[in-house]
């Protein structure tokens, strides 16, 4: 055994000497302990800047993003119908939209459906821990959507700040109030935040109710299968909301929330009845029954359910027995 | 004389490996070092040597692996070339104490074959095995006859022989039962594991021996003669040789992809799953695993059958293998080599391994496990039966010296 | 035209071949003259409207009980327990029976405003459900109402915290049960009855029991005198089963128990000629045999099997009843009967059967050799009431490849059995007296059992044990086709063909011997005088 002479007795080269200034230059340097930290350069989250998505070229892109693909295949997917729009068109100047959230299909159909003029000169406010947590998704929602980064529960002071900044200037807000979808099919919450700003900028709150599109894509979760399916939604516009001067953001919002509802009732009835129920205080429950999580489920409405129950039934059976009766009524 | 001679010859022996890696193990032979040729027999190299004639001598797995080329390379220095193969002897005596005596040999060359004085520590307890003087002394390097170039070999017509490594055999028992002492002696070794050890299998304990060629077979022969309940075999799917492991006392015998079920089976241990349903490895196990398969994959596998602080006899040479060593770690096994015999530790006191082999041989019937017996001149047949012995139906191949042609027991 | 009733075709030489099954497969093979074939009745009309049946049912209870509607209150326990994967058999096409009850039960419960409403599937020792298993049974509304928020339970038998030990039967039969179904105000059991085994008290005390409850009647004394398992009079099993029952409802378990009956229209369009008699094949049905056989020949095992356990049998509802767990269950069994009966008179030296590619306790799985043993000796035998089809001391001919393979993670525990336990003996009071406890404690099983997908350690004993009665019956068992080293391991004969089957019989019960096919599925049960 045994090799020529050990490592030892060879001179190692200065260039391979550690501190020699070529291996120095080769790799990456460290950091002398007293040197002060260098400053964070790029920003995730809620300090996202979108200020980028909103410069003409990325508009322009983004608009024709909207209209040329976005539109087409929200059309083809959920077919969506209007009602009440005539109210908005009727607007000038900034407008926040509230909607109910049930799915991810909600902004792009939201989108779809505001008119045209506006709907190029609106931002969406966008969960800053699901939509801007990494910079490529921050990048891609500030970009495809218009999306500004907003905190779910209680809107601070800087992001409250740049959306009364961007309102002030003439865009329009999409916020939904709940904070995120609805994990069983019924209402949230509605949390402030819409109020709070409709207050400070004096812009109108638009109520706005989306129905069916959780059957269309549900959220997923612990046994539910996530699938798109294709089926027709309906997009209710309310009456616009004026804060008055004696209300609080707390009691406007509850007056936002309570439109939503009413525009709910009116989905799966109508406009008079839900109105009659409004007027009696006996509007059903916009956040569900308060009851235990199944019988919540076995209430929902058809159109907020996946799976409908007539659904699931085969259209004719029996066929293959030895009786010929005909089962299609 | 005739004697199969192996020689130094780099070419021939890469040859060997490429033809054993291609046709597969044995097959090596015909363009290997090895060849029948006509030598002088060996000068008696002291005093205290004498002649020996072999009546049978035996093929044994590392002298396969010797001739396929797949050998380790620490064995180099413990070698000197040209040597003659053949470490498992019985034949007749000329000259000395033991004239005209039938003996069997036991081949490890310790301080008193080599000429030297004093004993080392080990072989001044009986421990030949681990002679430290190994590669020094009068003759040349060898750890054994049938390494050595100054002592022959067993696959010849004569080789020479210490006195000391002689031992006679009794008269009823035959030549086949008298070639197996000195495998049966590995076996023993192994199971008893030796005077200083201390951590053998013993009553009580389960114990998985994987592999059944001539070494494995002779460990559960050696381990039920020594009271071992729970004996559980793994078998390379030859079914002559389960039915020899259940024979010779084998409680369970399955084939080497059941093992690690089996072995969760026995000892109701708890399990890592590999995925779809198998099992990679027990989270308890089996006391101790014999392994004499000595593979990358029996090594693996004996590592996930044992339980923590379990051990693990590595008995019969393996090759290099490369083997992730965390379980070992982890699970604090043992890993221990059982090299060739000594004196063993016995209730009735230390007795000579080979005195026990050749009990046990005789109480376990071990010669039954000669299944083949070749002449010199057919050698390159009885390589390659010795190495295919398993899928063949077969145990041992040995060399039959005594007659001419060719002969098959089982 | 109504169903036809089943009945015994005796063989003559211008019988066409008779159709075997044969695992994943079938075979058309020639019977000897004289030779019997019992065919099945027809498949009898299903239910126009099953939902309104099944709300009818509900309303009318029958028994000693109230309607469901007045059962239910707000602030009750209510717990719905139902038959788990092995009913029925092959899976229903959608929407599934249990999926029409548990609905129908959750409307009424919504409506009386229950709250604390659980599920459970009732497994016994079987594997859990996956949970596209789940969604088949109940249907995707009921899945995802309940088992996102943890009420869609399985079953846990070695849970010791969710058991209740409610006593013992005057035999010192020890009974424990599910405790969450114990102890609810009301214990809804969702029952589909394929076979007259099924149901009745039999569905609460097997079905939610641990393996403390289980072992006082599976085990190979009951099982031996179960005379038949399909025969609740004469079935030791059955006995047991009812004195657990009535123990349970003194005990204060308040059961509703709701029995659905299915016809035997058991294959879909493309096998259709599996449930036609051979004479009466339609060109259509012998090309499509053709074609079928052809193609099988060269399918590959594992694609073979998923061809076959992706089969949704178009069978329906027949009837419901719901209420009292004794009343209902009578008139279950006159249901049953009427679809399955078929009179036959005398038995016979040798029986023979064709062996399908599924039991209860292989779907979407491996049908290893014990379950083939269990299906044919376990199950097929025992179809008769009064006697047995063959005589005592008969041999008994299955075909199946009977291949030597095991589903690791459905089976685990068997295939330690067949390698150890039947390598040793297939004594079954020897298995029974030295193996079992090992099997039925080891913790690996527990774990596999309770975390995983696998049947319980002692299940593979049961099956085994299934077989008590046709083993102590007969005088040789035969197996035509299969692995010959996994026949043997059985215990049985392994034949290569009928004929050398039917020879080897002939060693047995002498030459010139009488031969009846059991032709079957679709199911039926021979009423043998």
């Amino acid at each position: 055994m045994g090799s020529g002479g050990s490592d030892r007795s060879r001179p190692v080269s200065r260039s391979r000497r550690p501190g020699s200034a070529s291996s120095f230059l080769l790799r990456s340097p460290t950091r002398p302990l007293g040197a002060p930290p260098l400053p964070v350069e790029r920003r995730t989250g809620v300090e996202y800047d979108t200020e980028w998505a909103r410069r003409y070229p990325v508009r322009l892109a983004r608009a024709m993003i909207l209209d040329d693909l976005t539109i087409p295949t929200v059309r083809a997917v959920a077919r969506p119908r209007t009602f009440g729009r005539d109210a908005l068109e009727r607007l000038a100047g900034p407008v926040i939209v509230t909607a109910n959230h049930t799915s991810h299909l909600d902004t792009a159909v939201l989108l779809s459906c505001l008119p045209p003029e506006r709907r190029h000169r609106t931002v969406v406010a966008a969960a800053a821990d699901y939509f801007f947590d990494r910079h490529w998704k921050a990048a891609l929602s500030a970009f495809g959507l218009g999306a500004i980064p907003m905190e779910r529960q209680k809107v601070n002071r800087r992001s409250a700040d740049a959306a009364a900044a961007l309102i002030d200037e003439g865009w329009s807000l999409v916020i939904f109030p709940e904070g995120g979808r609805s994990p069983d099919g019924w209402g949230q919450e509605f949390k402030g935040g819409a109020a709070y700003l409709a207050k400070r900028c004096g812009v109108p709150v638009v109520p706005v109710h989306l129905r069916g599109a959780r059957a269309l894509l549900p959220k997923g979760g612990d046994g539910i299968r996530v699938r798109l399916r294709r089926g027709e939604m309906e997009v209710r516009f309310g009456a616009p909301l004026w804060p008055s001067e004696e209300e609080d953001a707390r009691r406007f919002s509850v007056r936002i929330e309570a439109s939503v509802a009413l525009l709910a009732d009116e989905a799966e009835s109508d406009w008079w009845s839900a109105r009659l129920r409004a007027g009696a205080g006996g509007s059903p429950p916009f956040r569900g029954p308060d009851v235990s999580p199944w019988r919540r489920a076995w209430s929902l409405p058809e159109s907020a359910d996946p799976v409908s129950r007539r659904s699931a039934q085969p259209a004719s059976h029996g066929a293959e027995t030895a009786t010929e009766w005909d089962r299609r009524r | 004389m005739k004697a199969l001679v192996f020689e130094r010859q780099l070419a021939r022996f890469a040859a060997s490996r490429v033809a054993a890696d291609l046709a597969g193990s044995g097959h090596g032979v015909g363009v290997g070092p090895l060849e029948l040729l006509e030598v002088d027999p060996p000068a008696l190299p002291g005093a205290g040597f004498v002649r020996v004639t072999p009546r049978l001598s035996g093929i044994c797995g590392s002298d396969l692996a010797t001739l396929d080329g797949r050998s380790s390379r620490y064995f180099e220095h413990l070698v000197s070339f040209p040597f003659v193969p053949g470490h498992e002897v019985v034949g007749d005596v000329a000259g000395g104490a033991l004239d005209g005596q039938r003996v069997v040999l036991e081949p490890v060359l310790g301080c008193e074959a080599r000429g030297l004085s004093p004993l080392c520590a080990a072989c001044a307890t009986g421990q030949k095995g681990r002679c430290e003087r190994i590669a020094f002394g009068t003759i040349g390097a060898g750890l054994q006859t049938g390494y050595c170039a100054d002592t022959g070999g067993g696959w010849s017509a004569g080789l020479v022989a210490h006195e000391s490594q002689l031992h006679p055999v009794p008269e009823h028992l035959s030549d086949e039962a008298a070639v197996m002492i000195e495998p049966a002696a590995c076996a023993v070794h192994a199971a008893l594991g030796g005077m200083e050890s201390g951590h053998t299998a013993t009553g009580g304990q389960r114990v998985v021996v994987l592999g059944a060629g001539t070494l494995g077979l002779c460990t559960v022969a050696a381990l039920r003669a020594h009271a071992l309940p729970g004996v559980l075999v793994a078998v390379a799917k030859h079914p002559e040789q389960r039915r020899l492991s259940r024979l010779l006392g084998a409680d369970h015998v399955v084939e080497p992809d059941e093992v690690v079920r089996a072995a969760r089976r026995l000892t109701g241990s708890m399990a890592l799953p590999a995925g779809g349903g198998a099992i990679e490895r027990l989270t308890g196990g089996v006391d101790t695993v014999f392994d004499c398969v000595g593979s990358a994959a029996s090594l693996e596998t004996s590592l996930s059958v044992v339980r923590p602080g379990g051990e693990i006899v590595l008995v019969g040479m393996p090759g290099p293998v490369k083997l992730d060593l965390a379980p070992l770690w982890q699970r604090e096994v043992r890993l221990r080599g059982a090299y060739a015999y000594g004196t063993e530790e016995t209730p009735a006191g230390p007795r000579p391994t080979f005195d026990l082999a050749r009990d046990l041989v005789e109480s376990a019937g071990l010669d039954r496990l000669v299944s083949g017996a070749y002449p010199l001149e057919r050698y390159e047949e009885a390589i390659a039966h010795a190495a295919q012995a398993g899928r063949r139906g077969s145990v041992k191949i040995v060399f039959d010296l005594r007659r001419t042609r060719a002969k098959e027991h089982l | 035209m109504s169903p036809r009733p089943g009945f015994v075709l005796e063989v003559d030489r211008s019988t066409p071949p008779t159709l075997f099954w044969h695992g994943e497969g079938f075979r058309l093979e020639r019977l000897p003259a004289g030779s019997r074939v019992v065919y099945a009745p027809e498949p009898l009309a299903a239910l126009a409207d099953p939902d309104a049946e099944i709300r009818r049912a509900l309303e009318h209870p029958l028994g000693d009980s109230a309607p469901l509607r007045s059962l239910l209150r707000p602030g009750m326990r209510l717990t719905i327990a139902f038959d788990d994967v092995s009913l029925p058999l092959p899976p229903m096409q959608a929407p599934d029976v249990r999926q029409r009850v548990v609905e129908a039960v959750l409307d009424l419960a919504a409506e009386a405003g229950v709250d604390d409403v659980v599920l459970i599937a009732a497994l016994a020792l079987h594997r859990r459900m996956t949970d596209d298993e789940l969604r088949h049974a109940l249907g995707e509304r009921v899945f995802n109402a309940f088992a996102p928020h943890g009420l869609l339970w399985q079953h846990d038998a070695e849970d010791p915290t969710n058991l209740v030990l409610l006593g013992q039967t005057d035999q010192g039969e020890e009974v424990e049960i599910n405790r969450r179904a114990a102890e609810s105000d009301l214990l809804v059991y969702v029952n589909i009855n394929l076979v007259a085994m099924d149901g009745g008290h039999k569905s609460v005390a097997t079905g939610l029991a641990s393996y403390r409850s289980l072992r006082h009647h599976h085990n190979v004394r009951t099982m031996q005198n179960s005379r038949s398992f399909m025969d609740r009079h004469h079935s030791e099993l059955h006995s047991s089963n009812w004195r657990m029952g009535q123990l349970i409802a003194k005990a204060g378990v308040k059961v509703f128990q709701i029995e659905t009956t299915l016809n035997t229209d058991t294959f879909p369009e493309q096998f259709r000629f599996l449930q036609r008699r051979e004479w009466e094949w339609s060109l259509r049905d012998r090309a499509g045999f053709l074609a079928s056989s052809k193609a099988l020949e060269r399918t590959p095992p594992e694609l073979a099997r998923r061809i076959f356990h992706s089969i949704r049998a178009p069978h329906q509802m027949t009837s419901v009843q719901a209420g009292e767990v004794g009343a209902v269950h009578e008139r279950t069994l006159e249901h049953v009967h009427r679809q399955q009966l078929v009179q036959v008179e005398g038995q016979t030296d040798i029986l023979t059967m064709g062996l399908p590619f599924i039991c209860p306790y292989n779907v979407n799985s491996i049908m290893n050799p014990i379950l083939v043993a269990c299906l044919g000796l376990g199950y097929f035998f025992n179809l008769y009431r009064g006697k047995p089809l063959v005589r005592e001391g008969g041999v008994v001919i299955m075909s199946h490849p009977t291949p030597w393979a095991f589903h690791p993670v459905h089976h685990p525990s068997y295939i330690d059995f067949f390698e150890q336990v039947l390598a040793e003996t297939t004594d079954l009071f020897e298995i029974e007296a030295k193996y079992e406890a090992a099997f039925a404690t080891d913790p690996w099983y527990v774990h596999l059992y309770r975390t995983s997908y696998a049947y319980h350690g002692v299940h593979p004993f049961y099956m085994w044990y299934w077989c008590a009665h046709a083993l102590a019956h007969l005088g040789k068992v035969i197996v035509v086709g299969g692995d010959r080293a996994a026949v043997r391991r059985l215990g049985f004969s392994p034949a290569t063909t009928l004929s050398d089957a039917l020879e080897m019989a002939e060693d047995v019960v002498g030459r010139d011997p009488t031969i009846t096919h059991l032709h079957t599925p679709p199911l039926l049960i021979a009423d043998v005088t």
